[in-house]
């Protein structure tokens, strides 16, 4: 007589096999160009940045969840993509503490109180850096020279800083060739400068090449869809366009393209139709720049972002036409009052 | 050729290759049967036979008068032993016949017809004397679905011949080695429908057979309009909605039937069916599957009287390793359902048996929506399933039926891709019963 036990499922009984674990995995992998990058920028500091605020992020919420009685599921390295974001997203002089209470920040407050995986309505690593830089204005906008240690002598200004005080291209590129990150300051090897990424900014915001490589590497393995990145990017640059910014310097220069890739297409605070998501980049788009050109910030992809995120769930409601959909029948006209 | 396919899906290992290429084996002595009466979608019949009696192969034994019955026959010459509710491959318990053989083999079968020279109702009255009902899914009765309505006119017949689920191979066999068989339905259902084309909808990991195909069609000589058309190579093309998509660029309606478009699918073994009710006079009584899966040693395809019990197929027929045997699947790995024990009978409709190990058996909890979205990508309706199943959990219907939950049409997709292994399937079949179920209490409110 065959045996008795079967395990019993419902259908399907077979699985990709791609788990939560692999996505976040991938996500990890794919920044680590940039993460290594920084710490070839700013040297020992970056990299102590990044571990402590990994550390924070995945002992954080290995400690909520324990004392909350929930499973602890550090296992998914979800809190690792987070701990790496706070630490990328953060100048290289940041005192450790202070990354480490941001990354806190960001997984008690802005994700496990709110469910945990899956159930946060805002990107948690912005939530931890908004709340660091309305907390530290001053040392979360500390930005260092590149190859030059983190010195106090070595402090220098972002790209965008410079533009904001009413700089131009040309001075961008004048102070590169000052740090000798630039061999001319003409207007090409400026904008090369910026794509390759020496200069000065957060740990792993400024490599455009590099955070390219990690969109390629996600776009491969569909790990994240072109859609949000690519409203994002396209909509700054024609915003820039219209206002008048160099459109091409704006998206070379602070973090607009490492929010587009690895900020806008975090999957719980973002829409899950395609609409949605253009919608969501567009938007997102179009508040950076907004701030940027009126705000009182140099940078305003963070806050773009986070209010994005907030008007996501109503996205959600612009769904694709279903297969096979009929309108439904429309109410029979009332006859022409008589 | 140009291949053609649908939106969304998915490609799961495909894992037929160790059944392809064994020749489907005949088997005619079993040491019982056990007929579920109802096997057919649509109202219930009765039987006709009672303990004792004797029965013929192809003789019937239940029926029942309405439109959406179709009559059951014996499948072995042999003794009714028992009229009782038994377990069925559902998972529910039905009244089956049991029928214990006697040595030799009398059968009745009706006499030949010639389908093009006899008239539509001829035609259909002998689909559904001959017991036919769709194999590739619910089990819908052959002849409604061959009387469409006057005001909806048939241009497509459409074989579905994608065999989209892993595993098995059945279909590929049969089309192999009775391609001429294969091609007579389609000419036939297309006669009795009044099609002017007939398509073999065949995914592309199956090329091989157009040569044997096209041969047949051509040795038909039938003047009529029938081609092959390659699919490619993705679950669910054999969906007949996928189906009817990828080859005629047409949307069934939502809550539609493919006569809505002018289309009409069938599988093949339900077209191999139509060919020998037809040609032979004889009734379903043969269910064709492929046994197969990890665990199974010898797989097999095969022709199997109707009611066999999947034990009976061990170990004569074929062999298993006990110890590897985690999970039996009746049908494709997708969509089939599993079953506690090998106690269940083979019916009309299925088309394998997967005896499943522990490596593709794997059993996983439910993990948290993490909203990647492959199951929005994947889905071959474009349902947002992660929506729906947010909807669901929440107890809200009516969220749920805008959606689109009643257009679900159960093909898992979403449940394979999901990496939280979410039941995201299973919670949409409870789903549409709880939107059924609340338009129903609705309506008799109205009524009121």
């Amino acid at each position: 007589m065959p045996a008795n036990n079967m395990l019993l499922s419902s259908s399907p009984h077979v699985y990709t096999g791609v788990t939560p674990r692999k996505l976040m995995l991938s996500v990890i992998i794919a920044l680590s160009p940039v993460s290594v990058y920084g710490v070839v920028l700013y040297g020992v500091h970056a990299l102590l940045v990044i571990v402590v605020s990994i550390a924070t992020a995945v002992l954080s919420e290995a400690a909520f969840r324990a004392v909350t009685k929930q499973d602890v599921r550090i296992g998914d390295l979800s809190a690792v993509v987070t701990g790496l974001l706070v630490a990328l997203i953060s100048p290289p002089s940041v005192p450790l503490w202070m990354v480490a209470l941001g990354s806190f920040a960001a997984i008690v407050l802005a994700k496990e109180f709110f469910g945990g995986l899956g159930a946060n309505p805002f990107n948690p690593a912005l939530i931890g850096r908004a709340i660091l830089l309305m907390s530290f204005p001053a040392a979360m906008t500390t930005w260092h020279v590149p190859f030059k240690g983190l010195l106090d002598a070595t402090t220098g200004v972002t790209p965008l800083n410079v533009v904001k005080m009413g700089g131009t291209i040309a001075d961008v590129g004048a102070g590169f060739v000052q740090n000798s990150l630039s061999s001319v300051p003409d207007y090409s090897s400026t904008l090369w400068t910026l794509f390759v990424g020496n200069r000065a900014g957060c740990i792993g915001e400024s490599s455009i090449l590099l955070i390219l490589v990690g969109f390629i590497f996600l776009l491969a393995l569909r790990v994240v869809s072109f859609i949000t990145p690519l409203a994002m990017v396209g909509t700054a640059f024609l915003a820039s366009w219209l206002l008048g910014m160099d459109p091409v310097f704006g998206i070379l220069s602070g973090g607009l393209l490492f929010g587009a890739v690895f900020m806008a297409t975090d999957y719980s605070s973002s829409p899950v139709t395609p609409l949605g998501k253009a919608i969501f980049g567009a938007g997102a788009g179009l508040i950076t720049v907004i701030i940027r050109r009126f705000g009182g910030y140099p940078e305003g992809v963070t806050y773009a972002i986070l209010i994005m995120n907030a008007v996501a769930p109503f996205m959600d409601k612009l769904r694709v036409k279903k297969y096979g959909f009929v309108p439904p029948a429309k109410p029979v006209a009332k006859e022409a009052a008589k | 050729m140009v291949t053609k396919t649908f939106k969304g899906g998915t490609h799961p290992p495909e894992r037929k290759e160790r059944s392809a290429s064994t020749p489907i084996q005949t088997l005619r002595n079993v040491s019982q049967v056990v007929i579920p009466v109802n096997q057919h979608f649509g109202a219930p019949i009765q039987p006709l036979v009672k303990v004792g009696d004797q029965v013929k192969r192809g003789q019937k034994i239940a029926d029942a008068d309405g439109r959406m019955t179709v009559p059951l026959h014996a499948s072995v010459y042999g003794t009714v032993k028992k009229i009782e509710p038994r377990m069925q491959a559902n998972n529910l318990e039905g009244l089956a016949i049991v029928i214990e053989p006697l040595p030799g083999d009398e059968a009745v079968f009706m006499p030949t017809l010639d389908p093009f020279s006899c008239t539509k109702e001829e035609a259909l009255a002998r689909v559904r004397e001959a017991g036919i009902i769709g194999v590739g899914g619910a089990g819908f009765p052959a002849h409604v679905k061959f009387a469409p309505p006057p005001n909806k006119p048939i241009e497509y017949v459409i074989a579905n011949a994608a065999e989209c689920e892993p595993y098995l191979t059945i279909d590929e066999r049969v089309m192999e080695e009775h391609p001429e068989d294969f091609i007579d339905g389609i000419a036939i259902v297309m006669k009795i429908v009044g099609a002017t084309k007939g398509i073999v909808g065949l995914e592309d990991n199956k090329t091989h057979l157009v040569p044997g195909l096209e041969k047949a069609i051509a040795a038909k000589r039938s003047g009529m309009d029938i081609r092959v058309q390659l699919l490619r190579t993705k679950y669910p093309q054999g969906g007949e909605k996928m189906l009817i998509t990828a080859i005629t660029g047409r949307e069934v309606p939502s809550g539609g039937l493919p006569m809505d478009v002018g289309c009409v699918v069938s599988n093949v073994n339900t077209l191999l069916a139509v060919s020998e009710a037809f040609r032979k006079g004889q009734p379903v009584i043969d269910t064709g599957l492929t046994v197969t899966g990890g665990a199974c040693e010898t797989p097999k395809n095969l022709f199997v009287p109707v009611g066999m019990l999947v034990q009976d197929l061990f170990p004569d027929v074929a062999r298993y390793d006990e110890k590897k045997l985690k999970r039996i699947v009746m049908g494709g790995p997708m969509m089939g359902p599993a079953v506690p024990s090998m106690l269940v009978p083979i019916q009309k409709n299925t088309s394998g048996v997967l005896l499943m190990d522990e490596t593709e058996a794997k059993a996983y909890g439910e993990g948290p929506c993490i909203r990647c979205g492959r199951c929005m990508r994947a889905c071959s309706c474009r349902l947002s399933p992660a929506l729906l199943n947010v909807a669901l959990k929440a107890g809200d219907l009516d969220e749920a039926d805008k959606i689109g939950v009643m257009d679900c049409i159960e093909c898992g997709t979403c449940s394979f891709v999901c990496p939280s292994h979410i039941q995201l399937v299973q919670r949409f079949r409870v789903g549409k019963q709880l939107v059924r179920a609340k338009k129903q209490k609705e309506a008799q409110r109205a009524g009121k």
